[in-house]
């Protein structure tokens, strides 16, 4: 990929993914710039128009991450 | 099956992922987001479902 | 299939006279010739309206839950597909069992108006049906056809002529058709690389004027808002930019995963004649492979995005 600023739009549960991505953060881990956390009550809320809605605002991808 | 029609319509599979992580699993968290962003660096630029805004 | 319609004005005479139904939802004859619409009827003496011919291809469960009454019960015919998407409503619990009488109406199929009126260059001025014999006539010329050859294609897919459920049936049962390939359209576009499939759809999709008229007569959509009327957020804007075009289409299309009967009534419906089965096919192909499943077949079974089993795929989750 040309663009190095690719955006990955990430729907992180908070109880589930949201939680490792903190612990990542405190625990000083290192990992890629490249996504951007939108954090859900559960991965029960995800519905399929967030997943159209992040492409159609220019995401270069989706992770939903229960 | 969402998954397989972005597919069917043109839309590669690396754009969208599913994955289920523990909140104990942040070395799962950085090993997943390592692979994702990998993969999506791998892809053309083009965003099909992408809109462009007349400004 | 005209044979029957006799038996179903008798049925609904009866049923009215009774007082048994409030009313009766069934075809009537259109203000052109290939244009049945959609009816109600109140009264035993209006049942000479109704009609059932090969170009009924509108799906009548879409109107169900709308002409329901507060109190009382009212009669629906039904197709094999409109009684699939009767239980689909049920299931979904947008109508229950005892509000509804549901004669069923063995099909042999609709018929493709654009293909017929593609025959001819002018306007067709009368349609007539005869067992499979299709006699139409414009003002130049007379055309003699079998029906067999200007069948939809969801009509040729077709495997559930016969109703799925019904309290009393107009005719005798047809044959089921048996499919080799079910799905060799869906399958052609799978066979292409990712830029051709893209660019399929958007051929595909290049004249939708954004009418929602495929939305409307499709029984599925039945959302007191839909997702194109909501402007905060707003999931799609409502011009014919391209990117609102394909959010719509993806969109409307996956609201119809695992729920889609394909009975073919938004394709009858779109003005620009765009066949957007391409899309919800996929969907049904899918739901066949990954879940074993077929829409509106079972008043038990509550429909595979539903409900969680430890059986469902999840080879796409890491």
């Amino acid at each position: 990929m040309a663009d190095d600023n690719i955006k990955i739009v990430s729907f992180l549960c908070n109880w589930c993914s949201y939680g490792a991505a903190d612990l990542a953060g405190v625990s000083r881990m290192e990992y890629p710039a490249d996504i951007r956390v939108i954090r859900i009550p559960c991965s029960g809320r995800m519905s399929p128009k967030f997943i159209l809605s992040a492409f159609r605002e220019g995401a270069d991808a989706v992770w939903v991450s229960g | 099956m969402m998954g397989n029609l972005l597919e069917h319509v043109g839309v590669e599979r690396d754009r969208l992922h599913f994955s289920w992580i523990s909140s104990a699993e942040a070395t799962k968290f950085v090993d997943v987001v390592k692979e994702i962003s990998d993969k999506v660096r791998a892809l053309d630029t083009d965003k099909k479902f992408a809109k462009e805004y007349t400004k | 299939m005209d044979t029957c319609i006799e038996k179903i004005r008798a049925i609904c005479a009866d049923l009215l006279a009774k007082g048994e139904v409030q009313k009766v939802i069934g075809f009537a004859e259109g203000s052109i010739p290939m244009a049945s619409r959609p009816i109600a009827v109140t009264s035993k003496d209006d049942v000479e309206k109704l009609v059932f011919n090969a170009t009924c291809g509108l799906n009548l469960a879409n109107y169900v839950s709308d002409a329901l009454p507060k109190e009382g019960k009212i009669a629906v015919t039904a197709k094999g597909c409109d009684s699939r998407n009767l239980v689909t409503h049920m299931v979904e619990n947008q109508v229950s069992r005892d509000r509804l009488y549901i004669i069923g109406v063995p099909c042999t199929g609709m018929v493709d108006k654009r293909k017929i009126a593609a025959l001819f260059e002018d306007e067709i001025t009368d349609f007539i049906e005869e067992g499979d014999t299709l006699t139409i006539v414009s003002a130049q010329k007379k055309e003699v056809v079998s029906k067999k050859d200007m069948l939809r294609h969801n009509c040729r897919m077709c495997t559930h002529r016969n109703p799925v459920v019904f309290d009393v049936m107009a005719a005798e049962p047809v044959a089921e058709q048996s499919l080799d390939q079910p799905f060799a359209d869906v399958d052609q576009i799978a066979a292409m690389d990712p830029e051709a499939r893209w660019a399929h759809f958007q051929e595909l999709t290049k004249n939708c004027i954004r009418c929602y008229a495929c939305r409307n007569a499709c029984p599925l959509c039945y959302c007191p808002t839909c997702f194109v009327d909501e402007s905060s957020p707003q999931w799609v804007g409502k011009g014919q930019d391209k990117t609102d075009i394909n959010t719509f289409h993806f969109l409307r299309a996956f609201h119809c995963a695992g729920r889609c009967t394909d009975c073919g009534a938004c394709v009858e419906a779109c003005p620009m004649g765009i066949n957007v089965r391409d899309f919800t096919r996929k969907l049904n192909k899918d739901a066949l492979e990954l879940f074993g499943w077929e829409a509106g077949l079972d008043m038990e079974k509550r429909p595979p995005l539903d409900v969680y089993s430890p059986d469902d795929p999840d080879d796409f989750i890491k």
